[in-house]
């Protein structure tokens, strides 16, 4: 298992957050956590999406990068234990 | 202007000649603007058959299909055609009406979420929420359809923003995306060529990619300047020209012994423009086990998704092949595969009078004049195609690969003859498959479309079929068609003729009746209900332990 933080600038497009969660769950990736706004000038949005899954996580972002509607995608490990993401699913 | 008015103008403005469709309220204002305009559409008789004449169009002509329903259930009846088209990388694009915007959310007559549906099988889709966005949002998903991996991009159009005024001018030129200046990757292009001229059993292992990306040139002239065997995918045959000595056919579940053991045994696998797909490792930790390998595609998420690759590059292959091109060192392994496929060569000196559909199909194939385009539906018939029949262009053979989609095969065809009406085109159907869509004869009718269908008629689902037989101990449920009905008359009913042929002896006549006839025309063939596709790596298997028909 491993966690990773997405930080992503998407357009500011109604459907933007259900596209961003189908193709994280049709990939097999499980979301622990999640943030949204609006970018300050409303442009755009910032989603923030914890991720814990035991595969590769390239195999998201190479996807999620496809995705029209996405400006910009930042992909850290973060340091959540495994226990910790637990309790953010719970 | 009409926003309505403008879908059209934009249409006749992107050169669009033909489009496929179905009328319905909430699509009606853009069908009033259609309505003596110069793109010309042809009326399906359902929204899947339109849409699959649009990919059909596509696939045989290179260019973007485009296809056109209404909401609520025309949009729903289009989304087998979407994923269809998303699973074999086509580009479409399909404009759908939706309801006026003030109704909205409200469950109106025939709302439906087309938005929310189109997710999962688009490579993107689009709503328009105002007027002055539409001209933008069609030239972007025209764009998107063909750009990179090509794909279907769906554009839902509110009933109030087709009745809004909006200003369009018609430009004369089209827009042309300026060329971005690619820099090939030095030190990756490097390391292929190393791993090239090292190794000593090198086998390309070519996908669809290649003629998308419109280096068929480019490929044949690689393998001539490096030699080495090569295979290809479904949706690649006809890439390799057959007169190539070291192509050994399509790899896979039904692939060639003589492909699925050269690249169980090779050393360096160059997957070009394909992507590992389960119908061709099968077990995929046991395929091409000694391989180290290069792979290359336009889309950066097949990079490394199901196998590792040593060598990884993006790009455009017409200008990465021949930069990848040096001398193999590799005569034993040539000589090895060229073995292998005469060892294991197709056989058609099959007993008795009743029709083998293997020799029916190369029959078939050699009296097709030079670029013909064969569409085929799902099932053993589809297999024995890629089999027995041989493609001189990628184009020329359309077959649902990735979606696996029954139905396809007829609808297909009317858009191929459309996109090519000097080239003859022939669907190759079975008795299930031809069934799903057979609404279209009417559109074949309606058109007076010269194409011709070849119906292989085993009375059951047969692919299905040869699984029960083979892994469920022969339990056959709900696979028998023997009460199918009179396709001859059937045929005969859209005014197209036919005949039906059930012996060995009857098939040259009658193909020769068939391609004799002007218009249209319905070859039925009975064959025997108990025929199965051989070879056959069984599910979970690895590809070296092909099941054939001697060992049954
Ligand atoms: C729309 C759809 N439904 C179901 C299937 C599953 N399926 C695959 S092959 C097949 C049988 C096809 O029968 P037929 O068209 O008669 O061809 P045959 O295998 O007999 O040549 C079925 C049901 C499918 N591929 N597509």
């Amino acid at each position: 298992m491993s966690n990773h933080v997405l930080t992503i600038q998407t357009k500011n497009q109604p459907v933007v957050l259900e596209r961003l969660l189908q193709v994280t769950r049709y990939r097999g990736f499980e979301v622990a956590g999640m943030e949204m706004k609006p970018m300050a000038d409303f442009s755009g949005l910032l989603v923030t999406l914890s991720i814990v899954s035991d595969k590769p996580i390239s195999l998201l972002t190479n996807q999620l990068n496809k995705l029209y509607d996405i400006e910009f995608l930042d992909c850290v490990e973060s340091e959540l234990t495994q226990a910790e993401a637990g309790s953010m699913r719970a | 202007m009409k926003g309505a008015e403008l879908v059209i103008k934009l249409l006749e403005q992107k050169g669009v000649e033909h489009i496929f469709g179905y009328p319905g309220g909430a699509i009606m204002p853009i069908y009033d603007a259609l309505y003596q305009s110069k793109v010309k559409h042809y009326l399906c008789r359902h929204e899947q058959g339109g849409a699959f004449s649009a990919i059909g169009y596509a696939r045989s002509s290179g260019k973007v299909g485009v296809c056109m329903a209404t909401s609520g259930p025309g949009a729903t009846n289009l989304i087998t055609s979407l994923a269809d088209a998303l699973l074999d990388s086509v580009p479409l694009v399909a404009i759908t009406g939706q309801v006026s915007q003030a109704v909205m959310g409200t469950d109106a007559f025939q709302e439906v979420d087309v938005l929310g549906l189109s997710l999962a099988v688009t490579k993107h889709s689009f709503m328009v929420t105002d007027v002055t966005e539409l001209e933008h949002t069609l030239n972007e998903a025209f764009t998107l359809a063909m750009s990179g991996r090509p794909g279907p991009v769906l554009v839902d159009i509110p009933k109030d923003v087709q009745l809004a005024e909006v200003q369009f001018k018609p430009r004369l030129v089209e827009d042309t995306a300026t060329a971005q200046q690619e820099f090939l990757p030095a030190a990756a292009l490097e390391q292929a060529r190393l791993l090239i001229q090292n190794a000593k059993r090198p086998i390309a292992y070519i996908g669809g990619g290649v003629h998308m990306a419109d280096a068929v040139a480019q490929l044949q002239d690689f393998l001539a300047n490096s030699p080495m065997p090569s295979v290809t995918t479904l949706k690649a045959m006809g890439t390799v020209p057959p007169s190539n000595a070291y192509y050994l056919g399509m790899l896979g579940m039904h692939g060639t012994q003589a492909a699925n053991h050269a690249v169980q045994q090779c050393d360096l696998l160059i997957c070009l423009g394909a992507r590992f797909d389960d119908r061709v490792t099968g077990k995929l930790a046991a395929f091409a086990p000694d391989a180290k390998v290069i792979h290359i595609d336009i889309d950066p998420a097949e990079l490394h998704k199901l196998r590792r690759a040593e060598c990884a590059m993006i790009g455009d292959l017409r200008e990465l092949l021949p930069a990848m091109s040096v001398p193999t060192h590799c005569e034993d392994w040539l000589k090895h595969c060229l073995v292998m496929k005469q060892q294991h060569g197709w056989r058609y000196d099959h007993p008795g009078e009743r029709i083998f559909a293997p020799l029916m199909l190369k029959q078939l194939s050699e009296r097709l004049p030079d670029n013909s385009v064969v569409c085929c539906d799902v099932g053993q018939h589809q297999m024995w195609v890629a089999q027995h029949m041989s493609f001189s262009h990628p184009r020329n053979h359309l077959s649902s690969g990735g979606l696996g989609t029954m139905g396809f095969g007829l609808p297909a065809a009317i858009g191929a003859q459309l996109a090519r009406p000097k080239d003859t085109v022939v669907t190759v159907s079975g008795d299930g498959s031809f069934m799903m869509n057979v609404q279209e004869l009417g559109t074949i009718k309606r058109f007076r479309l010269p194409v011709k269908i070849v119906i292989v008629d085993n009375q059951r689902l047969g692919m299905v079929k040869q699984w029960q037989e083979l892994f469920f101990n022969e339990r056959y449920s709900e696979t028998d068609l023997s009460d199918n009905p009179d396709f001859v008359s059937l045929a005969a009913a859209f005014a197209i003729p036919g005949h039906s042929i059930s012996r060995k002896d009857e098939v040259l006549p009658a193909l020769e009746a068939m391609f004799t006839w002007p218009g249209p025309y319905l070859l039925h063939v009975r064959i025997d209900e108990t025929d199965n596709v051989w070879p056959l790596v069984p599910p979970g298997a690895a590809n070296q332990d092909m099941l054939t028909e001697k060992a049954q």
